[in-house]
């Protein structure tokens, strides 16, 4: 005899002894989730909110922010349409991520619904990845007219010996590499952790159809 | 949502929930773990309830929430101790224990099944359930060919462990 055969006899007669009452089914309609679908969603909501607030706060607390602005882009139509541009493209994020949590559904097959939330997390990554993109131009762009704009900074560069701009790049490279591994592995505990045992059994379904 | 659709979920769901039982019995081992996944559960099926229309058979239904639950959504608890962490040592006394008493077998097969990786978990269980290798296909979205592959590797795997 099979030897699942012998454990399907003893599984279908088999009750179980913790039977639970209507009442308790009643009771745990209104307990909340523990769902990683619903974990992830917060965790995409925090991070829209985190990056539009990196963006925003700036122009509306601090002055000489605003002053620079003003410097670097006398040209206010250049400055109207990259702030366009970047709204729109955040609210194309939002739109995509709505889209893609709504598409979840527990009552696809297995391999869907982890597609589906493979989905969402991806877009959210390319949020991100989006912002380091645009946070690092930034930061470049920044230096760069800070250096133009100011006549000490310039003045400092153009005396400074090669060993000295040597240690200046040195310490700029080191620092935006501390600054990226800091987000890398903050995103490799976040979502690895989260998304460990997901991933696993995606590997696996996705091992049978080779 | 309304009273009359609690009131239909809660008496169909009391009516079946032998089938999520048995799934949380697969997935967890222990008592705690076991009410937090049948929670998680229930939580899933009742919010999928409202799209449900009837025309799969209710019990169909939970099969399909009830592992993508267990396989996919659920979030373990501390108080759940995965199955993986203590592979083999379990195993290896109860082999040492056994005896040719049906039993003892089937102690061993419970051991031997809770040992398996999630999908494969799956696999038995809609096998165990008499769920034909289409409705298998469907429920975890591989093809029938494969999921007939799979369930034979899975049992000459139970063998080995058996028969060592």
């Amino acid at each position: 005899m099979d030897e699942l055969d012998l454990l399907k006899k003893d599984w279908n007669q088999s009750s179980d002894n913790h039977k639970v009452s209507a009442k308790s089914i009643y009771a745990m309609l209104h307990k909340k989730s523990s769902s990683i679908v619903k974990t992830l969603f917060y965790i995409s909501i925090a991070e829209l909110v985190f990056w539009i607030l990196i963006n925003v706060l700036p122009t509306f607390f601090s002055k000489s922010y605003n002053e620079q602005l003003d410097l670097v882009y006398s040209n206010k139509t250049v400055l109207v349409l990259i702030n366009v541009v970047s709204y729109a493209i955040i609210l194309l994020f939002v739109y995509l991520l709505f889209k893609s949590q709504k598409a979840i559904s527990v009552t696809d097959n297995a391999k869907k619904l982890m597609e589906s939330i493979l989905k969402t997390r991806k877009i959210i990554k390319y949020y991100v990845l989006y912002n380091l993109i645009v946070l690092f131009i930034s930061i470049i762009l920044g230096l760069y007219f800070g250096i133009k704009h100011s006549t000490e900074a310039s003045n400092m560069l153009t005396n400074a010996s090669t060993s000295e701009m040597l240690v200046f790049y040195g310490v700029c490279f080191v620092m935006a590499l501390f600054f990226l591994l800091c987000f890398w592995l903050f995103y490799k505990l976040l979502y690895g952790l989260l998304l460990k045992r997901l991933n696993r059994n995606y590997r696996e379904l996705k091992k049978l159809e080779v | 949502m309304n009273k009359e659709l609690e009131h239909n979920f809660v008496e169909l769901l009391e009516k079946h929930q032998n089938i999520v039982h048995k799934v949380c019995r697969l997935y967890t081992n222990n008592y705690d773990a076991h009410n937090d996944l049948f929670q998680e559960i229930t939580i899933q099926l009742w919010k999928a309830y409202p799209k449900f229309r009837g025309d799969a058979k209710f019990s169909t239904w939970m099969y399909r929430v009830g592992l993508n639950t267990a396989i996919t959504l659920y979030r373990k608890s501390k108080r759940t101790i995965s199955t993986q962490d203590f592979e083999g040592v379990s195993f290896k006394i109860s082999a040492e224990e056994y005896d040719d008493t049906q039993e003892q077998q089937l102690k061993v097969l419970y051991q031997a099944v809770h040992q398996l990786n999630d999908i494969e978990k799956a696999l038995v269980f809609l096998y165990l359930e008499d769920k034909d290798y289409r409705e298998i296909s469907e429920t975890l979205g591989i093809s029938e060919v494969n999921a007939r592959v799979k369930m034979n590797r899975i049992k000459t795997k139970l063998k080995t462990i058996l028969n060592p």
